[in-house]
């Protein structure tokens, strides 16, 4: 194993012993004392475990986990980017059904090998993105009567 | 050609004049939405269902209405969530419980109160009532008050929760009887409760008439008392009230279940629903398959639900104050 | 017997139509992410107002049944579990579907289910008194306890390292404390208001489970790697059932598991199929394969979370009490007839009620039936490119999660646990355990809680706690339990490097 995980894994377990830790000082700190004592018990096994997993990682003795490379970084950030600005902004400003549309053409496009240049596999993008949108209002719309938030366009 | 064009105009003045006009005249467009703050298959979920299910009907308010539920806490979170992120634009509703959410918005912790909403109309009011397990020494209120006098707080008694109508009826009962009694908020809300008094995890209960009513069928618990001004002549005659029983009792503890939208909803719409909702309620299949749940139908107007809203903000500041 | 004497109501036309329409609308709703067996029941309620009571009651059986077969479905292919019912069968049934055994994966869990199904329906009919009294016998301590065993499954269950599955375990119990609690009412952790109602299970299990794997998809680039495309095995029926009697070990654990849990108020459901995964992983010979598409997993996690349906029904046919949020849908769906069930419902309206029954029977049959024949032609799933899978897998995920209770927040909930879980994920840590503790912690809290104030009224904490048969074999359980773990944990130091625990996640996608 090279260093580059290990120096993620320390980040990784350092951020979770973190949280541990801040959780375990919000339980013992507020009030109700009554409605916190569930809170502080399972924090305190929280942060202790946490801190453990913290020296471990940097012993360098973590035995799972491979980390995140590079390559893999690269190649997930635009659909990571589109992911969050459809779930976060889109979905609720621009309705659900034509942030869902959107998004889906788009991740088409990233992610699918077709070469770009080619004519029918953008046809063949559009009719995937069409037929999934047709399931998914007869099936949330029209079956089950869910009330999604309002459409900018209809 | 010009005449085309002018009946053209003509049409579509006629479609969006009257929405121009004040923009309501023909609500309700699409389905509406009606928020439950408890899990389905509870009491006030189960009655919710029965009494939208006319909506959609022509003389009702031509579009069904569909239930979703927010349970969590007592009906806090659904209530909080209808106070705070839910839209005034006729298409969400609400179903309330009174005292629950004028009794939490007292105690404090959440962000709504009785101005947070505007009531529509009234469908139904469930009394509390004092339940034993079927073979309990317990048979009525004294003997009751009596074991708690002798065993000051050792006396288990289960609710649906706290600051609900069950909590409010334990907290008359203790200050009416002037005893000290330990009552034990159930999570699984009123069938938790009810199963703890079945299961003899609890020596009592407090629980909804209607829930009651169909254990005692069951041959599961006995009933010893309502806690309302009378007797309830069509499910329970033969169960006396508290005040019969000699304690001083009213009936701030009835569960009173209705419809309301939130703070913020056009005027123009409430009216329209304040006057349709309660019709719609009067409507012969719901009144016969409430009949046939055991759940008793109380249908009160948008000004009768003000009114009874603000007695009961009264009552319930003075009870929760002694606390 | 008078269950056969009332089997021929079930074949009558229209009782027959109702009985096959809840069974395929049931298999379709159940498929779909975020509709739990409990919302799909609830759905179907409006419907049933315009039949007669015992055919609605046909319908209701009949969507119950297949509607908990049918997440299967989702957490096989999409690796959604619909329901917590589902989550284990997503460890083993996914990592089959990539191999492309996503057809044997699904027929074993379909027949799985069937098999636990009828048992658990048979139960129903001939010991509902008996187990009566059982169902009766869980009190605030015992539920305490019972949960307090499942914590100690979190452990082992998914992870190869216990301290990061414990970690895991505790971020999730954590997760559930976050809200208004439950008994109080105080506010705790409200650090956004999209988590002020608390964090809702199916939207957290849907972002845990569904999200990774979506991210997982998009490391893999534009590639269009050759070694990438999965050869879909075709598997007859017959091998499938051949398979399934094999495995006669997981069989019998999951369906006396899903059953014994099942009966237990408020807890069966949603633990069923873990417990029963987790404990047929322990006696199983081949306890190493479970997590990398073994059929063992399947078949337990299948067989246990059909076997509880008939058993949940218990309380409520017995004592009108019920048991489990969709038995007190199912509760509605009675009452709006007349019909209050308790002991003498078997005499008073004995053709509803058996047919009722018999309806499940058969509807667990039906629901094989079909479950097998999709089973052929869902499996291609596993065909499809990467890229338009993720992009639906995300879309259903956020349709999935709002329509549980029309909320964004829920949507925002899903989103940010599911991208915290991918990278968690990389470093060791596994969604499983995480989400049993989310379940486990209000059950263990609210138990507690109440359990502590009726012993301050009684007995005290100490005697109400640690007295009595049953908190005895609990604790018993949980000390065994907590053995195992540890003790398979100084083997593994003993046996494993840490190469071999990279290469066994190398093995996994």
């Amino acid at each position: 194993m090279t260093d580059l995980p290990r120096n993620q894994h320390i980040i990784a377990s350092g951020l979770i012993a973190c949280v541990g830790v801040s959780i375990a000082y919000i339980s013992f700190t507020q009030e109700p004392a009554d409605a916190f004592i569930f809170p502080r018990l399972i924090s305190s096994v929280f942060a202790v475990l946490a801190i453990w997993t913290f020296v471990k990682a940097v012993l360098g003795r973590t035995k799972v986990g491979n980390g995140i490379n590079g390559q893999a970084m690269r190649n997930m950030l635009p659909g990571l980017i589109v992911t969050i600005i459809y779930v976060y902004w889109a979905a609720k400003s621009l309705g659900f059904y034509t942030a869902t549309t959107i998004a889906f053409f788009v991740l088409l496009s990233l992610y699918d090998p077709a070469p770009h240049s080619d004519i029918k596999s953008w046809g063949k993008r559009i009719l995937i993105t069409a037929g999934f949108m047709a399931v998914m209002y007869g099936l949330f719309a029209q079956l089950l009567n869910v009330f999604t938030p309002r459409e900018i366009f209809f | 050609m010009k005449k085309w064009i002018a009946g053209a105009a003509l049409a579509l003045t006629a479609m969006t004049g009257p929405a121009l006009a004040d923009g309501h005249d023909s609500y309700p467009e699409r389905p509406i939405m009606l928020m439950v703050s408890y899990g389905a298959g509870g009491a006030t979920d189960f009655q919710a269902r029965i009494v939208t299910m006319t909506a959609g009907n022509e003389d009702a308010l031509g579009m069904p209405i569909a239930i979703v539920n927010r349970p969590g806490a007592g009906g806090r979170v659904g209530w909080n969530w209808f106070a705070t992120e839910a839209e005034g634009d006729g298409y969400t509703l609400g179903a309330y419980n009174i005292p629950h959410f004028i009794a939490q918005s007292i105690e404090g912790g959440v962000s709504y109160s009785s101005d947070s909403f505007e009531p529509i109309a009234n469908w139904g009011a469930d009394p509390a009532v004092f339940v034993v397990a079927a073979d309990s020494d317990f048979n009525s209120m004294a003997d009751v008050v009596s074991y708690a006098k002798e065993n000051p707080g050792g006396l288990t008694f289960s609710g649906a929760g706290l600051f609900v109508g069950h909590h409010i009826a334990a907290l008359q009962l203790e200050k009416a009887a002037g005893v000290k009694m330990a009552y034990i908020p159930n999570n699984s809300g009123g069938a938790g409760a009810m199963r703890a008094v079945i299961a003899g995890e609890v020596l009592g209960g407090v629980n909804n008439l209607s829930d009651a009513f169909r254990a005692q069928a069951a041959g599961n618990v006995k009933i010893l008392g309502v806690f309302d001004l009378e007797r309830n002549a069509e499910f329970l005659p033969d169960v006396p009230t508290m005040m019969e029983q000699g304690y001083d009792i009213d009936n701030a503890s009835v569960n009173f279940r209705g419809v309301m939208v939130p703070k913020g909803t056009p005027q123009p719409i409430i009216d329209k629903l304040a006057a349709t909702v309660p019709a719609m309620f009067e409507n012969g299949r719901v009144q016969s398959r409430m009949a046939a749940g055991g759940s008793p139908m109380h249908i009160m107007t948008r000004d009768e639900v003000l009114e009874m809203w603000a007695a009961r903000q009264s009552t319930l500041e003075e009870l929760l104050a002694g606390l | 017997m008078d269950f056969l004497f009332y089997m021929g109501d079930v074949f009558t036309p229209i009782n027959f139509g109702l009985l096959l329409l809840g069974t395929i609308g049931g298999l379709i709703l159940g498929a779909t992410p975020g509709l739990s067996p409990t919302m799909a029941v609830a759905l179907l309620i409006p419907f049933t107002f315009q039949l007669e009571p015992q055919q609605g009651l046909i319908l209701l059986g009949a969507a119950y049944t297949s509607t908990v077969a049918g997440g299967a479905v989702s957490a096989i292919l999409l690796k959604i579990p619909g329901a917590p019912a589902n989550i284990a069968t997503t460890l083993d049934g996914h990592t089959m579907a990539t191999k492309g055994e996503g057809a044997k994966a699904l027929q074993l869990s379909f027949i799985a289910s069937a098999i636990g199904g009828l048992f658990g329906v048979f139960l129903l009919i001939f010991l509902t008194p008996v187990l009566a009294q059982w169902a009766l016998a869980f009190g605030p301590s015992h539920l305490f306890w019972l949960a307090i065993l499942g914590v100690t499954v979190i452990g082992t269950l998914d992870s190869s390292s216990v301290v990061k599955g414990l970690l895991s375990g505790c971020i999730g119990l954590w997760l559930a404390t976050i809200g208004f609690d439950d008994i109080m009412g105080a506010q705790r952790f409200i650090f956004h208001p999209a988590v002020s109602g608390g964090i809702n299970v199916i939207p957290a299990l849907i972002g845990l489970f569904a999200i990774p794997q979506v991210i997982t998809m998009f490391t893999k680039g534009r590639s269009s790697d050759d070694a990438e495309i999965i050869n879909v095995k075709k598997h007859p029926i017959r091998f499938a059932f051949a398979e399934v009697f094999k495995r006669k070990m997981a069989l019998t654990i999951g369906t006396i598991t899903g059953s014994i849990i099942g009966l237990i108020p408020g807890v069966g459901g949603q633990i069923a199929g873990l417990v029963a995964y987790d404990q047929s992983k322990k006696f199983s010979k081949e306890s190493e394969k479970f997590g990398t598409g073994h059929s063992e997993g399947v078949i337990a996690a299948e067989s246990a979370n059909n076997a509880m349906v008939g058993p949940s029904l218990v309380p409520l046919l017995t004592l009108s009490i019920p048991g489990s949020p969709t038995a007190a849908v199912l509760l509605g769906g009675l009452l709006i007839h007349g019909i209050f069930p308790g002991p003498d419902l078997f005499m008073n309206y004995p053709q509803v009620a058996w047919t009722f029954i018999d309806s499940m029977l058969i509807g667990q049959l039906l629901m094989c039936i079909f479950g097998l024949y999709i089973a052929g032609l869902a499996a291609s799933v596993a065909r499809v490119p990467h890229a338009v899978m993720a992009a639906i897998v995300l879309g259903l995920a956020v349709f999935g999660s709002y329509s549980v209770q029309n909320s964004m927040g829920d949507v925002y909930v899903m989103a940010t646990l599911g991208l915290a879980m991918y990278f968690l994920e990389r470093f060791g840590f596994s969604a499983a355990p995480l989400v049993l503790g989310l379940i486990l912690g209000p059950i263990a809290e609210a138990n507690f809680i109440q359990g502590s104030m009726i012993a301050n009224a009684t007995v005290g904490t100490g005697t109400y706690f640690f007295t009595g048969w049953l908190n005895w074999l609990l604790i018993l359980i949980v000390l065994a339990s907590i053995s195992y773990s540890v003790w398979m944990e100084i083997m593994a130091r003993r046996y494993t490097t840490k190469d071999d625990a990279v290469a066994k996640e190398e093995a996994l996608p």
